[in-house]
């Protein structure tokens, strides 16, 4: 299936692990087999690449399932999806060359697994609001006896923001709370209605625990957030993103 | 009290391949050695995954649920899925859960497998996620609040405007990191 990549040599890279763990039998990207590549203790997971990488579902999935298969045998370091080393001699010089802090990096996540946990704004919460809030009701009301574009416009701001504001409120209760449990936390992007999206770095045997609060807060505030957890996951958050280049 | 029916989210929903996007494409490890491959459509995909939500078209929404509302009296009898009216009702408590999963579902289609044809059971693959509608697109689903039926003024100009995000619907460039 890949046998039509163009540059020869080129390899899509999946992560790094010590060396001595087993090659993933999962398909990766592109249908293509897995196979390890080994150097001064440590390895890379590496396929040739599709002869153009996209970021389909399927090849997500695949770098995912990769990443996921070595991930149970022991520590990773997730590459980011697309990306490819020239040459394996380019790729075993890095090992060669960064080996101390690509070890260190592994012992850092080692026995631990990332979780994802995005919340967003249920907009269904209004109308508790409109019963609890007294100028909301008020505003409605006017709205009701004068409606017209402008009024309603203005109504249905006051509520979006409400609702909105309230569901940050619970992002943030739903952070404190879950944050003591990990190693550590990384904060993703927000939007208007994402209001939560945090991943947490926890001990495998935190995992459980961990998932339990979550439930716990998905059932406090289920009427104006709602969760969803994600994982386990390889430590795509807690890896250092670029690690200084090797000095060749 | 509002009678939430059971069908509201009050358990966390197991995170998909949607919800990590952002993880695979944003996180993990580059080396400078290395090359990233350009990925065409990404850009195009995290601006629309935080396009700004807040527009008119929300808050007539809003509004015209809220203006259904018992306000004197039984706002406490209603479920809050009725006042959205119709079948919608029963997806409106989880429509927040899932909206970023929806909106990026059809962008993830349309970006993800920009040739479609070329492989089948791709698309197949796409749909199989359980809380997509099986077959269709139901692009206004992609909001918050569902459309109440009824609703008139203007409304087909502005789906049309919802149907084709990205757009320039965003008033505001995304929040970039």
């Amino acid at each position: 299936m890949t046998d039509t990549a163009t540059t020869q040599g080129t390899l899509y890279v999946y992560g790094i692990a010590h060396a001595g763990v087993r090659a993933p039998r999962t398909p990766g990207v592109g249908g293509a087999q897995v196979r390890l590549l080994t150097e001064s203790g440590l390895c890379a997971a590496v396929s040739d690449p599709p002869e153009q990488v996209r970021a389909r579902r399927r090849d997500l999935t695949a770098h995912q399932a990769v990443l996921g298969e070595l991930t149970a045998q022991g520590p990773v370091l997730p590459m980011r999806f697309a990306v490819v080393s020239p040459d394996p001699a380019t790729l075993r010089a890095q090992l060669r060359a960064d080996q101390g802090r690509l070890s260190a990096q592994l012992d850092r996540v080692r026995g631990c697994v990332e979780m994802n946990v995005k919340g967003s704004v249920v907009s269904g919460f209004f109308a508790d609001l409109v019963r609890r809030d007294e100028k909301l009701r008020d505003l409605a009301r006017r709205t009701r006896r004068r409606p017209d574009y402008e009024a309603n416009v203005r109504l249905g701001e006051a509520l979006a923001r409400s609702v909105r504001r309230e569901a940050r409120r619970a992002a943030q209760e739903v952070l404190s709370r879950l944050a003591p449990l990990a190693v550590r936390t990384a904060q993703g992007p927000l939007d208007d209605e994402l209001v939560l999206s945090a991943s947490f770095l926890l001990r495998s045997a935190d995992e459980e625990r961990f998932r339990q609060a979550a439930a716990a807060q998905a059932r406090g505030f289920g009427d104006r957030l709602a969760l969803s957890v994600t994982g386990p996951l390889p430590c795509y958050s807690f890896v250092e993103t670029r690690p200084a280049p090797a000095g060749r | 009290m509002i009678t939430y029916d059971d069908e509201i989210v009050c358990a966390p929903r197991a995170g998909t391949l949607y919800d990590v996007l952002e993880l695979i494409l944003d996180r993990g490890m580059v080396i400078d050695v290395f090359v990233r491959v350009s990925l065409v459509g990404i850009e195009i995909l995290k601006v629309d995954a935080r396009i700004v939500v807040a527009s008119v078209d929300t808050y007539l929404r809003f509004a015209e649920a809220c203006n259904r509302l018992d306000l004197e009296h039984d706002v406490r009898s209603k479920t809050v899925p009725e006042l959205f009216g119709g079948g919608a009702a029963k997806t409106v408590a989880k429509a927040g859960a899932r909206r970023t999963a929806r909106s990026l579902t059809s962008k993830v289609r349309d970006i993800l497998t920009p040739e479609e044809s070329e492989e089948p059971e791709e698309s197949e693959e796409l749909e199989e996620e359980p809380r997509r509608a099986r077959g269709t697109r139901e692009p206004e689903r992609k909001r918050p609040l569902r459309r109440p039926p009824e609703e008139g003024r203007g409304g087909t100009g502005r789906r049309r405007d919802d149907d084709e995000r990205p757009r320039p619907r965003s008033r505001r460039p995304a929040r970039e990191d």
